[in-house]
């Protein structure tokens, strides 16, 4: 079915804002603000602004969303909780419908475009020594679920049956010798399908249907500490 | 105008007429906090996330009215947890934006002394007030409207971070504040002799010493006897910060040569402090119970007086976790 009206999607789940705008299914602007390696997360600041100068490129005004598709992660809490609360206030504000992007999925697009018989895994920085992954198999269907994975085990958490692993993301880059050591394949350094772009959030979020907004929660992946630990204490008891 | 505020464990929001009445204030407390004995940042941001947006839409909808009539968004920037702060600045700029409608970030602190100036009874600056709750101690001088100077505030725990710790020294479910004033109710006050922390200079406050004073006396009389005891150890307990705080507010109101006083915070609901205030025999302004709390009338009520942000400020403003942009 074909999507009409106006989609602004982004993701602020890695270190980097994404934005993107579509039209009738139609990418008609990505900005992103990407900070150097290390560098501070600056979606407070930025994921307003991006969205704004977006409209403006495209001669949009606020009230002319339909649909506004944010990233869930998972990812650092900090920059999901902007981006939820983002898009639920604009939603909120021009009674606009919200869809929720799996932010790995997105990243994972343009891999699957660049090597269509493989299966695409994508991996994001967790942080904590960690990487956020999930893979699709050549069918599209996911076979591994979202998760945070620790660093030895992410060559035999990918182990495909049939398919060869084609791993993309930040989080590749950063695991690279790991990945490899499974046999993974990892494009280079500066290839651009480490990066999440915008118009992979607006086509994900095309293809996707809206939710309610009591039904957009961020996959955390993670419990919170405080949780963790009353679990252990009320285990050992 | 619309309030919003979400720097600890409530989500508030709240609107308020251009008179600065109040025409709706709805608070959304997440009980959750309890099981873990004390506010966990990342569970009360995780509910903020889940509770605002719903929040909101139930305030207009107590105001009778819709975004489209709502003039001015108003929010608390900090201080505050930051992850549950971000909730509340991140959809006030939403819909400041996406509306076109000027945006205010308000102190939170400045929002408890705001609380005194909400229709249909303000109290006038300007006044000596005292903010007690379970974040904060602040004892200020307040000018004018828009503005307070720092007299004094706490060196270690918060008064209402004493309440609870004492209370769960004693065995009382968190929060502690109302289980213990219950509790002491039927105890005497003057059993025990515990600190004030007279000897902490100025107008500053000072309650790790009281609370260790606290564990001791329970660890000295036995089991037992604590048990027993229980009721004139929370009387005297409270006896003894209240007291510290009065001493304080008497100090500064003696100093400043005023005679007009304000108390705001969650601790301003304690019983035993509303009676000593009110003995001190001056002016004094206690707002309402669900005004002294976290709410978000208060932070639309300081935004008022306040300057909008610019337009560039609007789109990025940023939470602060502690008080260091004042
Ligand atoms: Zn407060």
């Amino acid at each position: 079915m074909p999507v009409s009206g106006v989609l602004l999607a982004f993701d602020t789940a890695t270190a980097a804002t994404v934005v993107g705008l579509s039209i009738d299914g139609d990418v008609v602007c990505e900005l992103a603000d990407r900070p150097a390696a290390a560098g501070r997360p600056r979606h407070a600041e930025r994921l307003l602004a991006l969205c704004e100068q977006a409209l403006g490129e495209a001669g949009i005004g606020w009230g002319e969303l339909g649909r506004i598709g944010v990233g869930i992660g998972p990812g650092t809490f900090t920059g999901l909780r902007i981006g939820v609360a983002t898009a639920q206030g604009l939603a909120q504000a021009n009674a606009a419908q919200l869809i929720a992007v799996p932010t790995l999925q997105a990243l994972a697009l343009p891999a699957r475009g660049a090597q269509p018989a493989l299966q695409i895994a994508a991996v994001s920085d967790a942080r904590r020594g960690e990487a956020y992954i999930a893979a699709w198999a050549p069918d599209g269907h996911q076979v591994v679920a979202d998760q945070a994975c620790p660093p030895p085990q992410l060559a035999a958490v990918l182990a495909a049956e049939e398919a060869a692993t084609f791993a993309v993301g930040e989080g590749a880059l950063i695991f690279r010798k790991e990945l490899e050591s499974g046999a993974i394949t990892v494009p280079d350094d500066g290839s651009l399908l480490h990066q999440l772009v915008g118009s992979s959030l607006c086509q994900v979020a095309d293809a996707s249907e809206p939710v309610k907004a009591a039904a957009l929660v961020p996959r955390y992946v993670r419990q919170p500490d405080a949780e963790l630990s009353r679990q252990v204490r009320a285990d050992s008891k | 105008m619309l309030g919003i505020e979400t720097s600890c464990d409530d989500s508030c929001a709240a609107v308020l007429a251009g008179d600065g009445s109040i025409l709706s204030n709805v608070i959304s407390s997440q009980s959750i906090h309890d099981k873990y004995g004390g506010v966990v940042p990342e569970i009360a941001a995780r509910h903020h996330l889940e509770l605002l947006t719903p929040t909101i839409a139930a305030a207009l909808r107590q105001a009778e009215l819709t975004l489209e009539q709502i003039e001015r968004v108003a929010v608390t920037q900090g201080p505050g947890l930051i992850g549950a702060l971000l909730v509340g600045v991140g959809q006030a700029k939403a819909i400041a934006a996406a509306r076109s409608l000027p945006l205010v970030g308000v102190d939170h602190l400045q929002g408890h002394i705001a609380a005194n100036f909400i229709s249909p009874e303000p109290f006038e600056p300007p006044f000596i007030c005292l903010i007690a709750s379970g974040g904060h101690t602040l004892l200020a001088r307040v000018e004018d409207h828009s503005s307070y100077s720092t007299l004094g505030e706490t060196l270690d725990d918060a008064a209402g971070e004493a309440f609870d710790k004492g209370a769960r020294m004693l065995g009382l479910p968190f929060p502690g504040g109302p289980a213990l004033e219950a509790l002491a109710a039927g105890g005497d006050a003057e059993a025990f002799d515990f600190p004030t922390a007279r000897n902490v200079r100025g107008f500053d406050f000072s309650f790790a010493g009281v609370k260790t004073a606290l564990l001791y006396t329970i660890r000295d009389l036995g089991e037992g006897e604590a048990e027993r005891r229980r009721a004139d150890l929370a009387a005297s307990y409270q006896r003894a910060i209240v007291e510290a705080l009065v001493d304080r507010l008497s100090r500064a109101l003696e100093a400043d040569g005023g005679d007009h006083v304000a108390i705001g915070g969650g601790v301003a609901a304690n019983g035993p402090l509303r009676a000593a205030v009110e003995a001190l025999g001056i002016t004094s302004h206690i707002p309402a119970r669900e005004l002294c709390t976290d709410n978000a009338a208060m932070i639309a009520s300081a935004a008022r007086f306040l300057p909008d942000c610019s337009q560039q400020a609007a789109l990025t403003l940023d939470a602060y976790p502690s008080g260091a942009q004042r």
